[in-house]
């Protein structure tokens, strides 16, 4: 599938509104509408790495719509390779900047701010991690590598050959890499193709948000995750006793 | 000081029954439920009956908590479906019946094993430990472990109310034999212990702001600062964040183009290099506080 380029993607969203995204760097912050709902953007584009100053800026994009635009859903565009390994940013606590970032988002949320995810590139580990999946509902472009990682290099980390893994995966969708079979696991609420109205997807999917975090539902539903719902009702029928 | 085991070198239970009330720990989904890991039983890797994570209710100091501990001799302490869920859970009991949630860190991450399964399960976790924060349930990652707390682990600590570390510990996203093979070893030697300690260990952690407590290397230091920290919250609000925001900014400017972890030390105000360096977890906390 042919990737679409940052801006031919943004209007796609936001159509004409998409000027009022502003990129540096790879990274997004802005306001734009989908489908006449204004809303807030941050993220990334270009497969960018998400650093100790990339994750302020969208921290304080987070802080500035709070403030300044109660209420305003935030859509968060995810096209990023994660964190580059770096000593300089783990010495200054890149997880902590991390951690801040899913702070402000969570505050947003608390205050009424639907989050709505997109992964319209790579989605991939910590770059996922450190925002996007924190959306409410999170949904991918069919185009988009979203997953751990890639087989191939699942298997430069654990030494199982890539056919083993590649096999298995045909049973374990999470050892699969892409939106799909992320979906599956209940990752992904939903996979848009670029060729739908992505504005009316956009739109619709802000309307239809809750903040409850309904992905090990999907999971078992879906069967790519089957036990991690019935895992934690154990658990939480346990700790009643 | 404790003469005993020192707490990086315990096991996970053993560091449960060091840390709560004696006899007062009850182990949810204990091993003889016998609730293993598919995906490692496939791919002829050994499974464990606790899948790396011991969970369940306790006490400290007569008052009642949840617990976790990670058992960092099973896959690195790595986050799998099952290991995830087990955490997920257990946060969510804490916001549930609102008692304050531990969690005793010892993980490398998420378990390549289980692909992208273990990386949903730290996001639901973290969605989890949100929930208790909103509720004002103290939540408390303990980092003092030989592995430490790293990729999706290192940032789930941050977001808990408050992190414990001892100097032994380390808080990060990429290890140091990552970052060597990305930036060469010129940049970043992974056999110089010094200098990766320096990086992440519980040291400059504390002295950067992002460990409230730096304690000696034994469970009764880690118990003393968990039952300080056991009736306090930390909010998340529009002044919290912002504050943050700006400390955080200025860290950067300040040091964002030094390579020398010297300089951190002595921009946060350590005057004698080598005596920090030597002193332990409490000497080295009241020396930054002193600016000595």
């Amino acid at each position: 599938m042919k990737k679409p380029s940052a801006r031919t993607l943004f209007a796609r969203l936001f159509g004409t509104s998409a000027r009022g995204i502003s990129v540096e760097k790879s990274v997004l912050t802005g306001y734009a509408a989908a489908d006449g709902t204004k809303v807030c953007v941050i993220g990334t584009c270009n497969g960018t790495y998400i650093d100790n100053a990339a994750a302020l800026r969208l921290a304080a994009h987070v802080i500035d719509c709070i403030e300044h635009h109660p209420k305003t859903p935030i859509v968060m565009l995810v096209d990023s390779a994660g964190q580059e390994p770096n000593r300089v940013a783990e010495m200054l606590g890149l997880a902590s900047y991390f951690g801040h970032l899913l702070s402000c988002l969570e505050l947003a949320r608390r205050k009424g701010h639907k989050l709505i995810t997109v992964a319209t590139g790579q989605a991939v580990g910590g770059a996922f991690i450190c925002y996007g999946m924190f959306g409410d509902r999170i949904y991918a472009l069919d185009s988009a590598s979203v997953g751990l990682m890639p087989v191939e290099a699942m298997s430069a980390v654990t030494k199982i050959p890539v056919p083993v893994l590649r096999k298995l995966s045909k049973t374990m969708p999470s050892l699969e890499f892409g939106a799909r079979p992320f979906a599956l696991l209940g990752g992904v609420e939903e996979v848009w193709s670029a060729k739908e109205d992505l504005q009316k997807r956009l739109a619709k999917a802000i309307k239809v948000a809750t903040t409850e975090d309904n992905r090990a539902e999907l999971g078992k539903k879906r069967g790519g995750r089957k036990l991690a719902l019935d895992i934690r009702k154990k658990v939480l029928a346990a700790a009643s006793r | 000081m404790t003469r005993g085991p020192l707490f990086h070198e315990q096991t996970a239970r053993q560091r449960i029954a060091a840390l709560v009330d004696p006899g007062s720990f009850d182990e949810l989904l204990p091993p003889p439920d016998r609730i293993t890991s598919p995906y490692l039983g496939q791919l002829g890797i050994p499974v464990s009956f606790d899948d790396g994570v011991v969970i369940g209710r306790a006490k400290i100091g007569g008052k009642k908590i949840y617990l976790a501990a990670q058992v960092g001799q099973f896959v690195g302490g790595a986050v799998g479906e099952i290991h995830g869920a087990k955490l997920t859970g257990l946060f969510k009991a804490a916001a549930r019946d609102r008692l304050p949630c531990v969690v005793v860190i010892e993980s490398g991450g998420v378990r390549l094993h289980e692909g992208s399964a273990g990386e949903i399960a730290i996001a639901e976790t973290m969605r989890a430990i949100f929930e208790c924060r909103a509720r004002k349930v103290p939540t408390i990652a303990v980092i003092g472990t030989d592995i430490g707390a790293y990729g999706g682990m290192g940032i789930l600590s941050t977001c808990c109310d408050f992190r414990v570390m001892s100097e032994h510990g380390r808080l990060g996203i990429s290890g140091p034999i990552v970052i060597e093979k990305w930036m060469g070893k010129k940049a970043y030697d992974s056999s110089n212990r010094a200098l990766v300690w320096k990086t992440s260990g519980g040291k400059t952690k504390y002295l950067l702001g992002d460990a409230d407590a730096l304690v000696h290397d034994t469970a009764d230091a880690v118990r003393d600062a968990i039952a300080k920290l056991l009736g306090k919250s930390s909010a998340v609000t529009l002044k919290s964040v912002k504050t943050r925001q700006k400390e955080l900014a200025r860290r950067l400017k300040r040091f964002g183009e030094t390579a020398d972890p010297d300089a951190v030390w002595k921009g946060m105000g350590v005057r004698d290099i080598a005596r920090a360096s030597l002193a332990s977890g409490p000497e080295f906390a009241a020396i930054a506080r002193r600016g000595k």
